[in-house]
């Protein structure tokens, strides 16, 4: 025992503790009063008591008086020599102010670029999280199996939402809305005024189970009536001034369902801009079943289902065991169901094949990619110009090591001087977010707003990161050489570093390169979009909708159109043409075959739609009055003829079951239904007289004037409606409203890398002839001409940009290749697109270059040398 | 009165700083004082009372001998300077003085 206790310590980390917070000057002493008295203590007590009673000493030794100082010499961390880091930072700003302003131009842009990405990203990935349950609100979609193929589809029996929380232990509760077909869409009028109202029929459970906010009414109760509708709380304002007033207040709605008195039991707030369906009035699915059976039938699929599983519910288990949950329901096996997050389907809203594939994500994914890669080149730029500066700063270097300053030291001496240009290029790049900011909402169609509450952590990790990034390099380089060798003036070579700097470069343009071959394309890809001979005329066309009641005759609004002058042709058909989402299966075409599981294009189009839109019949006729088509005869497309294998297809009688039959009357040239990102498919076009989407061709030259007096005779014959008209062109270019954003943001974000990029080889440019201005004043001197100068200071740039081509131009080329696979009808990639992406990058380099080259070439030999 | 000030505890530790003499380092000061006061210090108010004196100029210090005791670290000697003493004889007579002004209620 008595040998053990020699060995018997004080407590281990107690005594780290008093080591590092402890003056040195008093350690020894105090640290050897405390053990002294440690022994004391473990004469008297036992070893556990006398361990506690030190800890107990040290931690009241931890006075002020006795531990290190913040400042001073002795002290408890480096504030001083951060101090004294900063201040030579800001010297070092002050005294290279070409090299600071380069590098704070481009940390700021890109961190603007960035910054804006960000908020642009995050504003995407909010959208529909806004639910209180998000991570338990789960859509029920439906895989549909046909034409060889699945298609993956948001709506679902009616029935299923209350099925499910019967059936399944999991589901906690279920919530049924009628899908997008049955949205009921018109005008709601108190008295004589009339307002634009979108609805949603859901269930009665609605509120309760969805985060969108009743402002006046009892969320259990606004929806179990049928003649009841709740309305926005901006509806309510518009209509009676305040909500409070609203309620109890009988209203008129007339859509294509019904034209029915309401009485208003509640209102909500109207759904957060980041919500994905946006609608200002919800009513009772009741009368929706009401209006159609099949709305509350298996084997409809009026409804989209989200359902609230149970916490803890294994998403994968849950989906094995609904999957078939369909076949014991309706009378077909082709169903299958899943559930996905509800939140999720705004981002990953596309499927092939019944596999998620992708969807706004990918945007996302690629505009994040874009920020980190601008940011990326700022960065390179403020690497490649402190060490190109090396030799200014190898003195300094070399009398802070000699006087003691070790490794780490310096290196957190330049970290401090990038961190501390990283802070005030973001504070400029604050400045200008806010000044693009409205810009930049108009480029992608968000309302994003500058709050940086909420984003403080990311946003000072994102600018310390970037500091770090920045300043890595040159912190590791400079602080590697030898004191000795630096005040000696033997450098050594700096050779080694050029390689790093000229590979820094190559990438630097490498990206800017790839991102020139995008753009090219997504532009290209978007004018032949607009270019593309569509296989109809879609100029001076306009489109309107009448969203009254029913299917009334429209013939007396046709002789109303012939009437005026500037209208050369008119037609009304079902549906929204351009959305291409008419199809319709159970068509069987040949003699004893039942085969009708194919699912054809399908559009209801009423008479002289052919000749309103001009397309092309290459056999037969069109739909027309003189031989009352409606609902006897079809029109075929190309594709439909070929697909079906017939030879005379007019005349021919195609079976739609149930013992009904459609006789061919023509075929028309196979045109686009719908954007170019479908493939052309077999279509069977039917003839319905009693449409309510309008297509009126105008004269060109007085389309004002057509239209008012349009309108005059709209207005004659459905007084509550306002006309709300479009042009066809408009709204077929509004198909490609993502691809438009996607390169109207490419464009910019482009242009900030490539002159973030010239930014840097400018100011390399300019370091490199500084350093050779001896050489070139020699040169001169034996009879180099200016062009000979030039030439010599450009080649080594132009070679680094060559390079970069031939690195970027293959990366480019597969990077662009994959996204046009998106279009069934895509430009061919032509070799020029990628010699213009090289030449531009090579001669925006050389102009860059040229210009410190030119200045360098031209100086009188005789001022640079004379100071020898 | 705009000369240093010596708190009570000060005056205490260094009156035990002139009485131990030859003695007087951080754990015999603690000892001593702890005896006399019949109560527990911690060397941290010890050895802040004692640098505090330090630096207003009543004790001087020097490096003593290591024993094993303290793990072979030394002990430092304090002693008062003759500011100290003259401070303490000050303080003294200023409280004899105060006490023979007390009126006699005190010890009834």
């Amino acid at each position: 025992m008595e040998d053990q206790r020699q060995h018997i310590g004080p407590p281990r980390w107690s005594q780290r503790l008093l080591r590092f917070f402890l003056r040195k000057e008093y350690l020894e002493e105090i640290e050897g009063d405390i053990d002294e008295i440690f022994e004391d203590y473990l004469e008297q007590h036992s070893v556990k008591k006398a361990r506690r009673l030190y800890n107990k000493e040290v931690l009241k030794v931890l006075k002020p008086s006795l531990t290190k100082r913040l400042i001073g010499t002795q002290k408890l961390n480096y504030l001083g020599m951060l101090q004294h880091n900063l201040l030579i930072a800001i010297r070092g700003f002050r005294r290279h102010k070409t090299t600071f302003l380069i590098n704070l131009i481009g940390l700021s842009t890109g961190l603007a670029a960035a910054l804006l990405i960000f908020l642009w990203v995050d504003d995407e990935r909010s959208v529909d999280t806004f639910h209180e349950k998000d991570d338990r609100l789960y859509w029920i979609m439906t895989n549909f199996a046909i034409n060889d193929d699945i298609q993956t589809r948001e709506y679902s029996p009616g029935k299923l939402a209350q099925a499910l929380v019967n059936d399944f232990p999991e589901v906690e509760d279920a919530v049924r809305v009628a899908n997008n077909y049955f949205r009921p869409k018109g005008t709601m009028s108190f008295g004589d005024h009339h307002f634009k109202a979108s609805g949603l029929f859901a269930s009665t459970n609605f509120f309760d189970v969805l985060s969108y906010e009743l402002v006046l009414g009892n969320p259990k109760k606004v929806l179990s009536d049928k003649t009841s509708v709740v309305i926005s709380e901006e509806l309510a304002i518009k209509m009676f001034g305040d909500s409070e007033s609203s309620i109890g207040k009988t209203v008129v709605w007339e859509n294509r369902f019904f034209d029915t008195e309401y009485v208003i039991s509640g209102v909500f707030k109207s759904p957060p801009k980041n919500a994905s369906n946006q609608f200002n009035v919800v009513l009772s699915y009741q009368k929706l079943i009401e209006i159609n059976k099949w709305a509350d039938h298996w084997n409809g699929a009026f409804a989209e289902t989200y359902a609230v599983l149970k916490e803890e519910t294994d998403i994968n288990e849950f989906n094995q065991k609904i999957a078939n949950y369909l076949n014991t329901k309706t009378d077909t096996d082709r169903f299958t169901l899943f559930a996905q997050q509800y939140s999720k389907n705004y981002l990953y809203g596309k499927y092939e094949g019944g596999i998620q594939t992708g969807g706004r994500i990918e945007n996302v994914r690629l505009f994040t990619f874009i920020a980190v890669f601008i940011l990326a080149i700022a960065c390179i730029n403020f690497m490649n110009l402190s060490t190109a500066q090396a030799s200014k700063k190898l003195k300094e270097v070399g009398v802070k090591k000699a006087i003691g300053a070790n490794r780490p030291i310096l290196i957190l001496q330049f970290l401090s001087e990038s961190i501390l240009l990283a802070i005030i290029s973001f504070f400029v790049s604050i400045g200008l977010v806010v000044l693009v900011l409205p810009q930049f909402n108009t480029i992608s169609g968000k309302v994003i707003d500058l709050q940086l509450n909420g984003y403080l952590l990311p946003i000072l990790l994102l600018v310390t990161f970037t500091g770090i990034f920045a300043g890595s390099y040159p912190a590791f380089y400079l602080s590697r050489f030898k004191p000795v060798a630096i005040l000696k003036g033997r450098i050594g070579n700096l050779r080694g570093e050029e390689w790093v700097r000229k590979g820094l470069v190559v990438v630097q343009f490498s990206l800017s390169i790839i991102f020139i071959v995008g753009v090219i394309v997504i532009n290209r890809q978007i004018e032949y979009t607009q270019s593309k001979e569509l296989g109809y005329d879609r100029s001076d066309i306009v489109t309107f909708r009448d969203h009254g009641k029913g299917y009334p005759n429209p013939v007396p609004f046709f002789n109303e159109l012939e009437k005026i002058p500037g209208v050369l042709n008119a037609s009304n058909f079902i549906g929204d043409f351009l959305s291409a989402d008419e199809t319709q299966n159970n068509f069987s075409w040949k003699e004893g075959q039942e085969d009708d599981s194919y699912l054809f294009m399908s559009p209801m189009i009423g008479y002289d739609f052919i000749e309103t839109i001009g397309m092309e019949i290459v056999a037969g006729r069109s739909f027309s009055r003189e031989y009352n088509d409606n609902n006897r005869t079809i029109i075929l497309n190309e594709s439909a003829v070929r697909f079906m294998e017939l030879e005379n297809p007019i005349g021919t009688k195609i079976s739609l079951g149930r013992g009904q039959t459609r006789e061919i009357v023509g075929v028309v040239k196979d045109f686009h239904y719908g954007s170019l990102h479908q493939k052309i498919e077999p279509m069977i076009m039917r003839c319905r007289d009693r449409g309510k989407q309008y297509f009126v061709k105008l004269r060109p030259g007085s389309e004002v004037e057509t239209l008012a007096r349009i309108e005059e005779a709209f207005k004659r014959i459905n007084s509550k409606q306002n006309l709300e008209a479009s042009f066809l062109q408009d709204d077929y270019t509004e198909l490609y409203d993502t691809e438009n954003r996607v390169a109207g943001l490419s464009n910019y974000m482009t242009g900030i890398a490539i002159i973030i990029s010239c930014l840097g080889l400018f100011g390399l440019a300019a370091f490199t002839a500084e350093r050779r201005t001896k050489e070139i004043g020699i040169r001169k001197i034996l009879g180099a001409s200016r062009l000979t100068i030039m030439r010599i200071l450009t080649r080594m740039f132009m070679r680094i940009v060559l390079v970069a081509i031939v690195l970027a131009l293959p990366i480019g080329y597969f990077v662009v290749e994959s996204w046009l696979q998106n279009f069934a009808y895509a430009i061919e990639l032509q070799w020029w697109f990628f010699v213009i992406a090289g030449a531009s990058a090579l001669l925006v380099a050389w102009l860059t270059v040229g210009f410190q080259t030119f200045k360098a070439a031209t100086v009188n030999p005789a001022q640079i040398l004379r100071n020898e | 009165m705009k000369k240093t000030k010596l708190g009570e505890f000060e005056e205490l530790v260094l009156m035990t700083v002139v009485v131990l003499q030859e003695e007087a380092y951080g754990v015999e000061i603690k000892r001593e004082l702890e005896e006399r006061l019949n109560e527990t210090l911690s060397v941290g108010s010890i050895q802040s009372a004692l640098k505090r004196m330090e630096e207003k100029g009543f004790l001087t210090s020097e490096f003593g001998e290591a024993t094993q005791k303290r793990g072979g670290k030394r002990k430092r000697i304090y002693s008062a300077t003759p500011y100290a003493h003259r401070v303490l004889k000050e303080m003294k007579d200023v409280r004899s003085q105060l006490w023979a002004a007390m009126p006699n209620v005190a010890t009834s």
